[in-house]
């Protein structure tokens, strides 16, 4: 009985209202329309959820400047990094045939001065040390999948890979210690001046054999080699402390950019490093005493920093009356 | 050559120390991106594992 009185009523309403016998809900009514997702994909746009675990980071769904960041880390970057650091191989390499060894001009004085202190020389190497590590792992990243993959296998590139991230990691702390001391214990040497104008002018006495430009403790070259190690080192370790933690600068867009920063300095870093160890070893007789033992030949000290030595001669670090030695070249 | 030692040896006693900080502050993937429900068995391998 009340069932049939439910459905007279029923009937009654459908009669008197038809629409609201229809059903009201429509399904894509709040659906995302085309036009709305294209926007969203528009340049720095992307498209999110709802998601219920700790990554909010994992709730960007669809993010198109992450396929812009693949594609420069897979064709552009190989292509910058392989530029800089094999065009700089070329350049040292037709530097050496063209100029030659860097000779000490008056030969061997004999007599030696003092360059660089136990403790400068300690942080050189410490951050050298760490440096070469750091840039054979992170080329290893960019250069790895091409180059020693195919040579030792995956199971190989797997375990090296792993092993040199770990050491890139953990050796990029010693490194960024070596770059704050390096700072504080050179800078002062290592502001520009006029006389680094002349300097450049004469190519450094680098281009023509006999002609050493006059400089104080570090020439030009020098000091570019040192503002390259302390603002590229400097923004290689903040992308870097970015890069191990991730999202601390803002957003995954952001952890992009600083990606890309730390991986194209570094490329550049390395090619700068590569002229300045050919300088500082085969590129130019008895520099490279000045890191190893510490002391360099008078004569080498007096063709490349004449006003240095002269300032050393007056404070008495070397005797004043040890003329160079004309010995001839080897 | 042993400034140069020295120098290498305390680059790498360094980065084992800075290891041990690390590891104590920094949380592994499989902990600190994803809820109790969700954590694979043994974290360090993927969920395909080896094979």
């Amino acid at each position: 009985m009340a069932l049939a009185l439910c459905a007279g009523v029923a009937l009654l309403l459908v009669l008197a209202h038809p629409a609201a016998a229809q059903v009201s809900f429509k399904p894509t009514a709040e659906s995302v329309h085309e036009d709305q997702l294209l926007n969203a994909l528009k340049e720095g746009g992307k498209i999110t959820g709802r998601i219920s675990i700790p990554d909010q980071m994992a709730a960007s769904l669809i993010q198109p400047a992450g396929r812009d960041w693949r594609d420069f880390h897979r064709s552009k970057l190989p292509v910058i990094g392989g530029i800089a650091i094999i065009g700089m191989f070329v350049g040292l390499a037709i530097f050496m045939m063209v100029r030659g060894r860097i000779r000490i001009h008056d030969g061997f004085a004999g007599t030696k001065i003092l360059r660089f202190a136990s403790f400068e020389r300690f942080t050189h190497w410490l951050t050298a040390s760490c440096f070469i590590v750091l840039a054979l792992s992170g080329l290893n990243i960019s250069f790895g999948r091409i180059l020693i993959l195919p040579l030792f296998g995956a199971e190989a590139f797997s375990t090296l890979s792993a092993y040199a991230k770990f050491a890139h990691n953990y050796l990029a702390f010693p490194f960024m210690l070596g770059l704050v001391i390096m700072f504080a214990i050179w800078v002062r040497d290592n502001i520009p001046g006029k006389l680094d104008l002349e300097w450049l002018k004469q190519g450094g006495g680098l281009l023509a054999k006999g002609r050493h430009p006059p400089a104080k403790r570090f020439n030009a070259g020098q000091k570019g080699i040192f503002w390259i190690v302390i603002i590229g080192g400097s923004l290689m370790s903040l992308s870097g402390w970015f890069m191990l933690f991730p999202y601390l600068p803002a957003n995954v867009t952001a952890l992009q950019l600083w990606t890309v920063t730390h991986a194209v300095i570094a490329m550049l870093f390395i090619a700068a490093m590569l002229a300045h160890i050919y300088i500082g070893s085969i590129g130019m007789e008895g520099a490279f005493d000045a890191m190893a033992a510490g002391e360099v030949d008078l004569n080498w000290a007096k063709e490349h920093h004449s006003l240095w030595v002269e300032e050393e001669q007056a404070k008495g670090h070397v005797p004043s009356g040890s003329a160079p030695r004309a010995v001839p070249a080897e | 050559m042993k400034v140069f030692l020295a120098a290498l040896l305390f680059a790498a006693l360094a980065a084992v120390g800075v290891s041990f900080v690390l590891n104590t502050i920094q949380e592994p993937s499989s902990v600190a991106f994803t809820t109790g429900g969700a954590r694979v068995g043994d974290p360090g391998n993927n969920l395909v594992g080896p094979g």
